[in-house]
């Protein structure tokens, strides 16, 4: 029905950041495996450091 | 050539996460969640590296309950920059001064861009006063890795850029939940965080848990005077005795919120060409969720920082002073508190122990506590109406665009002709109105909920925001596995 239209602004739950579908050609795309083992990455790395310091 | 040509190269590249191509099950959406969920506490529980083991003062202090994250983690800014930046945006898109129209879709790519870059300018503005200006997170000394010795200037470099990341990755966290999980980030994180201080202000063994609390008063190791005289009674009631004020503050902040929810005018819709078919649109009463409050506290705690961060330089002196000179008018400070001047009576009331005043308790005299809670009082309330205002503006949630939404959707308002301009107008009838209300009440609730105290310290604000953002948590998994069952509803509501 109301296909083609962007459902973005009925996103009453949604944050205080809103995502739209409008996607830009040029944009850098991460992939959320990547967001979730950077961060387990990082988290590991710093405790490491902590440790051998 | 506007501002939008000039920003679009740096604004259409900014990196996102990739959108779920085709419909996400919800047990994955599920899972999505929830790994995001362990990825925050565990990064919540990463001490930096280089910082000085001991106590330092928390630069959120009491806000924290609020702004997720925690102090000295990696996650050390929370959701603090997200949520500065969204009070830049909805002003400016409030006062519709930015010029973007959001039905587009390339000003939609610019204020994602836009929002994007806001968060980690801010990011990087926290996360500087934070480390720089001195007593909040003090760095070691020096540091030796692999044989290589930082000073303390270097240490604090790399502290700095160890909350930068981590605040950057909350901001790509948020957006993994928002695509590809239930709700958003930012939500599930307060959650995460309030329902984390109200289990611990409960069973903490230690003094300061509810129920150790009554362990030691049940078994006479807390001195209870007589209830005969009220000081027995007054020992049950506060804060460092029995709790029975804040147990049911906590309470009753529930049962107020989740009955809120449900009170609503209801709008009759018929469709224009199926007959039979009708349905409601509901106006809320909290209309605009109690999200717009997060906006006002932050509001407030950007004022508290600053009294915070000039307090600092001040060395010795108790009294804040700019270009040396001192300004008692602007704020004086004892034990990093703000008991006098300008920041003192823009502070928000957190406690008990902030206002009773015939207590002897409190440092301040009556009338500057009477201040105090007036001027928390007006700009909760007038706050939390003009955000509420924003927000329902910029969320596309106003009379126009739902009378857009309904007519689209092939409703009208039976007994009306069909027309959005009709549907508009019936619509501006109950929903300006009603932000308004929903947002002055939600206000007062968070002051009042302060005034008597809640467990665990989660504050009024803390226990609003994670019940309503639950509550429409729940309302969200309802409606999933609704389409998860009738896969003909995804294709009517247009959801992929």
């Amino acid at each position: 029905m109301d296909k083609g239209q962007n459902t973005g602004g009925l996103m009453s739950s949604a944050g205080l950041v809103r995502y739209f579908d409008a996607e830009d050609s040029n944009a850098i795309l991460i992939n959320p495996k990547t967001v979730i083992a950077t961060g387990v990455l990082i988290g590991v790395l710093v405790q490491l450091l902590t440790f051998v310091s | 050539m506007g501002w939008k040509e000039a920003a679009e190269p740096v604004l259409t590249r900014m990196p996102a996460v990739r959108r779920p191509e085709g419909h996400v099950p919800f047990k994955r959406k599920l899972a999505w969640t929830a790994g995001i969920l362990m990825l925050y506490f565990f990064l919540t529980n990463i001490q930096l590296l280089g910082i000085e083991a001991g106590q330092a003062d928390d630069l959120f202090g009491e806000f924290r309950a609020v702004l997720a994250g925690e102090h000295m983690s990696l996650l050390q800014v929370g959701i603090g920059p997200i949520v500065t930046a969204s009070i830049v945006l909805q002003l400016l898109g409030g006062a519709n001064l930015l010029g973007l129209d959001t039905d587009d879709p390339r000003d939609q790519v610019l204020y994602q861009g836009l929002q994007k870059l806001l968060v980690i300018v801010m990011t990087a503005l926290t996360a500087l006063p934070m480390v720089f200006a001195g007593g909040f997170l003090p760095a070691q000394q020096s540091l030796t890795l692999g044989g290589f010795t930082f000073d303390s200037t270097q240490i604090q470099l790399l502290m700095f850029t160890q909350i930068f990341i981590g605040g950057v990755l909350i901001l790509y966290m948020d957006e993994v939940v928002s695509k590809w999980g239930v709700g958003s980030g930012i939500g599930l994180f307060i959650i995460a965080g309030v329902s984390q201080r109200l289990v611990t202000g409960f069973i903490q063994p230690t003094e300061g848990g509810f129920f150790y609390n009554w362990y030691l008063i049940l078994t006479g190791q807390m001195e209870v005077g007589s209830l005969v005289s009220g000081d027995g009674l007054y020992t049950l009631l506060m804060s460092d005795g029995g709790q029975i004020i804040a147990l049911l503050t906590t309470l009753l902040i529930f049962a107020i919120v989740v009955y809120a929810e449900s009170v609503r005018v209801e709008i009759p819709l018929s469709h224009a060409r199926v007959k039979g078919a009708r349905g409601r649109f509901p106006v809320k009463l909290i209309y605009a969720s109690v999200l717009p409050m997060i906006l006002v506290r932050a509001l407030q705690a950007n004022i508290q920082f600053m009294g915070q961060i000039l307090n600092s330089q001040t060395g010795d002196s108790t009294v804040i002073s700019l270009f040396g000179r001192e300004l008692p008018w602007l704020g004086t400070y004892s034990d990093g508190q703000p008991v006098g001047g300008f920041f003192y009576y823009t502070a928000p009331i957190y406690d008990t122990t902030d206002w009773m005043w015939w207590t002897g308790e409190v440092a301040q005299e009556a009338w500057m506590v009477m201040i105090r809670i007036g001027v928390d009082l007006t700009f909760m309330v007038i706050g939390g109406a003009i955000f509420a205002i924003f927000w329902v503006e910029t969320t596309n949630m106003g009379p126009e665009a739902t009378a857009q939404q309904i007519q689209n959707s092939g409703m009208q308002i039976p007994g009306f002709r069909q027309n959005v301009g009709v549907i508009e107008k019936v619509m501006e009838r109950y929903i300006p109105q009603v932000t308004v209300i929903g947002g002055a009440l939600v206000g007062l609730l968070a002051v009042w909920a302060n005034m008597l105290g809640t467990i665990g310290a989660v504050t009024g604000t803390g226990l609003l925001l994670a019940v309503s953002i639950t509550y429409k948590l729940y309302e969200e998994i309802a409606e999933e596995q609704m389409m998860e069952m009738h896969p003909m509803m995804r294709e009517m509501f247009g959801k992929e």
